[in-house]
């Protein structure tokens, strides 16, 4: 029998001290001239300045091609979808935009809205890298 | 769930995860659990950032109800803020809509947020008045393995 009890305070103080996924860690890489920005944690208003960030300071070094992976991101809100169709958008043309997500908290919601062919949504790297030199 | 929480981005954070955290030891699985919890932080980051946008942050109540027979799950984000009457931004619900806003335009690259949620819930009903906005989300078929007693009020 668990020991929650009616009388219990409520799941959220003591959930929240378990729970700290609230981070964002953002690493850019390059091969030739693509590069792959790779994002891991949480990708919500609160952090997805730091994407819109990091491909704002990486474009002006033209890449051919720019990679997103969010393979380690656990949670996109709509605030980072946002960026991802932005930073599409601003890539327009002259830079190839790729994204990699797979799964319940990343691929789904995108799919969800309608928004995987536009951004160029792949499941693994390898998959959107492969898609580079057509 | 919780009463009077600051209706700000990293409370709405808090509460995120929170909550993910007690749907998970309740047995809910995974792909389930992502959508409810995105659906929740979608309702909350609304509340940040449009709720009292013409005044101090004030308070947002979450509350969350599960039906264990009909396996339903019912989550109630409400706030007393102005800041939404005729502001709330409906979001271009469908893209190319979206996308024939010109690329500076505020709308383009946000308002996802009520979409998501009609994506993502089985059930919304947003409540907007001059008092405050009420938003109401069900999800069906939410099979929760384990008992959880205490879903707080």
């Amino acid at each position: 029998m668990n020991h929650h009890s009616s009388a219990a305070p409520g799941f959220l103080e003591s959930d929240i001290a378990a729970a700290a996924h609230t981070d964002c860690v953002i690493s850019e890489q390059w091969t030739g001239r693509t590069v792959v920005i790779s994002v891991a944690g949480v990708l919500d208003m609160l952090t997805s300045p730091q994407l819109e960030a990091s491909i704002a300071a990486s474009l002006p070094k033209n890449p051919s091609a720019m990679i997103v992976d969010l393979t380690d991101v656990g949670f996109l809100a709509s605030a980072g979808m946002g960026v991802l169709v932005d930073a599409c958008e601003r890539a327009d043309g002259s830079v190839k935009f790729r994204v990699v997500a797979d799964g319940p908290a990343t691929s789904r919601p995108l799919t969800l809205l309608g928004l995987a062919d536009m951004i160029g949504l792949h499941p693994t790297l390898d998959a959107a890298r492969a898609t580079l030199s057509a | 769930m919780c009463n009077a929480a600051a209706a700000d981005a990293s409370t709405a954070a808090s509460i995120r995860a929170g909550f993910a955290h007690w749907l998970r030891r309740a047995g809910l699985d995974e792909p389930r659990l992502c959508d409810i919890v995105l659906a929740l932080n979608e309702a909350l980051s609304n509340v940040a950032e449009f709720a009292y946008a013409d005044g101090p942050t004030g308070r947002v109540d979450v509350q969350a109800a599960l039906d264990r027979d009909r396996c339903t799950l019912t989550v109630t984000v409400a706030d007393r803020g102005q800041g939404r009457e005729g502001q709330w931004r409906e979001g271009q619900g469908r893209e190319e809509q979206r996308r024939e806003l010109g690329p500076s335009h505020p709308q383009r690259r946000r308002g996802r947020g009520i979409p998501l949620m009609r994506a993502l819930a089985d059930a919304l009903v947003i409540d907007t008045s001059a008092v405050g906005t009420t938003v109401v989300m069900r999800f069906d078929t939410v099979d929760v393995r384990r008992r959880v007693v205490a879903l707080g009020t």
